[in-house]
């Protein structure tokens, strides 16, 4: 489903991604690892069309669609969610309406009626349910005042209520604690289905025993170093990047 | 062989010869304060460019009153009204049409006993004394449209509430243009006489029937004695070419409290001069004012505060949004007098500009002459937060109608301090309509 080729981007005239190679295929689960300043949000934000990072060369393949020509809603419309590694706070816009202007807009680009206030609503708690997210934060305004954690929640609550193809997800787990991993990992696993793929951005070996990925990819210095199974996270939580990094000079 | 006179001709004068024809019925003292008003502004002018509050306004399209005075009104059919918060129940209704009183249109019956809301006939025939009020202010000597409009005013509304008097429903008085005001000049007037201890809303509503142009001259003046509460709100809502020169006028004595909230949407070049003097120790006066220039408009807000006694405090917050090609101004002058002490001031203006076209001037000024004073002023103008955009765009959210969740989000606090619901939610609608974006976005909470 999803297609990357030779991509190059640069950020303010310097190159951060030098020549990714990727393709994602529906039902599987990949996951990037890499170190510092490799470029893996860049990749994110790429993805989702972000208009800071410019592509220099390469294409990116979306269902066979070329992902340049969309505007980042038009993406999103297509079926790409980006689940932030900082989330945005937007002051004075409330979660709820937020994500009901986001679900129509995206349903009234497919051609689908869009849901009233009470379907809404009965999918919005559904799903605040499976991420165990209170109905206080729905009512607050996006991400404002939230903790760390509450944003990586919301994240997810959010891909689940827009249900995604292709869900990009920029170190969903970092400023976890133990039981929000959990909760976090569960709702992206309830999301698994064989029509779905997935793009988990991770530090960590621990996302990964919570959510199996299907392929691992070390990136190092803007380009995929070396691709394997979930052995491969495992044999980097013992070595670290220092090996790779040799290779990728 | 004759001569001919050398004056100047004075190109308002004939206008003003003939609106005095049908004001015959006038009391002589009233007829001198138009003479001296329009005496005045033939001293002062319009104003140009030289003088520092104008600066910014190009007046010529105005000049030479090309806008002749309106001596009769148009039709005005009831659907107008009728949108015009004209179904909403629970009000004292005044409707004027091209600055003449619609009695036909008003609602006034079941007044409580020590309040009158009249026109000036009426007020005239009933001897009001709050009458002896209009066009007395001094400041006509100084300000050319309040001059002009003491001058050409015609159908007065006259609110006068006696001693601990407290309406229980807001007055509205809805400012409707037809399209028999195209090219003219119209000067509605309001005067508002609150005696000890009372307390009322009044609304004012600016609307318009035609897209031509025409000059809307209105001015407001209220007069709070003591213990008096007062809330006046302003929508201007003028059409696309109009021009909207208003003046507002308030002067508080001890404990009264004035709160202005204004809404401006409208018009071509609107401009809202607002005056408050507190005289009284213990007065309160709190502005809050928001304006929504689109492509093509100007829009500007003069503010003069004025601390003329001990233990007066003043709060003034204007936020302004700009689309397309437009300009603002936002001028607010604190000044606190001599002995002022333990004034409490504060003064804000908030900016969005949504296009790199916009232009907002944001001018908040303090004229201290006392030393224990609390004192503050703030300014900001700012474009829309990029990574909130992205984050929403990000989410499926078309680039407009994210520009307009987050504008909503800048303007929607304004809508806090309007405590009439009704009146909230007009107002809300129209900002709703105002913003970018498509339908999505109208159903905002
Ligand atoms: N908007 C930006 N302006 C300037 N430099 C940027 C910008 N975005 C990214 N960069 C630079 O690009 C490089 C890659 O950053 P990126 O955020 O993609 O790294 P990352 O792999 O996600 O790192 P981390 O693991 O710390 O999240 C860094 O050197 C970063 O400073
Ligand atoms: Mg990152």
């Amino acid at each position: 489903m999803l297609q990357i080729k030779n991509l190059h981007a640069t950020v303010e005239g310097e190159e951060i991604l030098r020549g990714i190679d990727l393709e994602i295929k529906p039902g599987e689960v990949h996951a990037i690892m890499g170190p510092n300043g490799s470029g893996k949000s860049t990749l994110s934000k790429v993805l989702a069309g972000n208009e800071g990072y410019e592509v220099t060369a390469g294409e990116i393949l979306f269902e066979g669609k070329d992902l340049m020509e969309l505007e980042p809603e038009d993406r999103a419309r297509e079926g790409i969610f980006l689940g932030f590694q900082y989330p945005t706070e937007i002051p004075g816009v409330s979660n709820t309406y937020f994500l009901k202007a986001a679900v129509n807009a995206i349903r009234k680009y497919r051609g689908q009626d869009e849901l009233d206030a009470m379907e809404f609503l009965k999918l919005v708690k559904e799903r605040a349910k499976l991420l165990k997210l209170e109905d206080q934060l729905l009512n607050r305004p996006v991400n404002e005042g939230f903790s760390g954690g509450e944003k990586k929640r919301n994240e997810i609550f959010q891909m689940a209520v827009l249900e995604p193809k292709l869900a990009v997800l920029d170190e969903i787990d970092s400023g976890l604690d133990i039981d929000a991993l959990k909760v976090v990992s569960d709702g992206v696993n309830a999301m698994r289905s064989a029509d779905r793929g997935f793009l988990l951005i991770t530090h960590y070996q621990r996302l990964l025993n919570y959510i199996q990925p299907d392929y691992v990819h070390v990136l190092v210095n803007g380009k995929i170093v070396k691709s394997g199974g979930k052995e491969l996270a495992e044999e980097l939580e013992k070595s670290g990047y220092a090996l790779f990094e040799e290779n990728a000079a | 062989m004759e001569q001919v006179a050398s004056e100047p001709k004075n190109p308002y004068r004939d206008d003003f010869l003939v609106g005095l024809r049908s004001r015959r019925n006038e009391p002589v003292w009233l007829l001198e304060r138009r003479q001296a008003a329009l005496a005045a502004f033939e001293r002062l002018g319009l104003p140009g460019k030289r003088w520092e509050a104008w600066r910014n306004l190009d007046l010529t399209p105005i000049a030479d009153n090309r806008f002749p005075l309106l001596h009769t009104w148009g039709e005005i059919d009831d659907a107008t009204v009728e949108a015009a918060l004209g179904d909403v129940p629970d009000v004292y209704r005044m409707v004027f049409v091209d600055g003449f009183f619609s009695a036909r249109h008003s609602a006034l019956e079941g007044l409580p006993s020590g309040a009158a809301v009249l026109s000036l006939d009426e007020a005239m025939d009933a001897e009001n004394p709050a009458l002896e009020r209009l066009g007395q202010a001094e400041r006509t000597q100084q300000e050319p449209f309040l001059a002009l409009n003491t001058a050409f005013m015609g159908d007065v509304a006259l609110i006068h509430l006696g001693k601990g008097v407290v309406l229980d429903k807001p007055v509205v008085i809805v400012n409707l243009m037809s399209t028999k005001a195209e090219g003219r000049g119209v000067y509605p007037r309001t005067l508002v006489v609150a005696e000890e201890g009372a307390q009322a809303s009044v609304v004012e509503l600016f609307r318009s029937n035609t897209a031509d142009a025409y000059l809307n001259v209105p001015v407001t003046e209220f007069y709070l004695d003591a213990n008096a509460h007062i809330s006046n709100y302003r929508v201007q809502e003028e059409g696309g070419e109009a021009f909207h020169l208003a003046t507002v006028l308030a002067r508080l004595e001890r404990d009264a409290t004035f709160t202005l909230h204004t809404l401006a949407v409208g018009g071509k070049t609107a401009r809202t001069d607002i005056h408050v003097d507190l005289e009284g120790k213990g007065a309160e006066a709190e502005l809050d004012g928001l304006y929504l220039a689109g492509d093509g408009q100007y829009v500007d807000h003069h503010t003069w505060v004025h601390h003329n006694t001990e233990h007066c405090n003043s709060r003034q917050r204007f936020k302004g949004v700009l689309d397309g090609k437009s300009e603002t101004v936002f001028d607010g002058l604190v000044r606190v007098a001599p002995g002022a002490q333990k004034t409490d001031a504060r003064q804000e203006n908030r900016n969005l500009v949504l296009s790199p076209r916009g232009l907002a001037h944001s001018n908040p000024r303090l004229e201290i002459h006392a030393d224990d004073v609390k004192c503050s002023h703030g300014s900001t103008t700012g474009e829309l937060d990029r990574e909130a955009l992205f984050y929403m765009r990000a989410r499926g959210i078309g680039e407009r109608d994210a520009q307009a969740l987050l504008t909503f989000a800048f303007v929607n606090e304004m809508l806090d301090t309007v405590r009439l619901e009704a009146l909230k939610e007009y107002e809300r609608e129209l900002i709703l309509r105002w913003l970018p974006g498509d339908e999505t976005v109208r159903e905002i909470q």
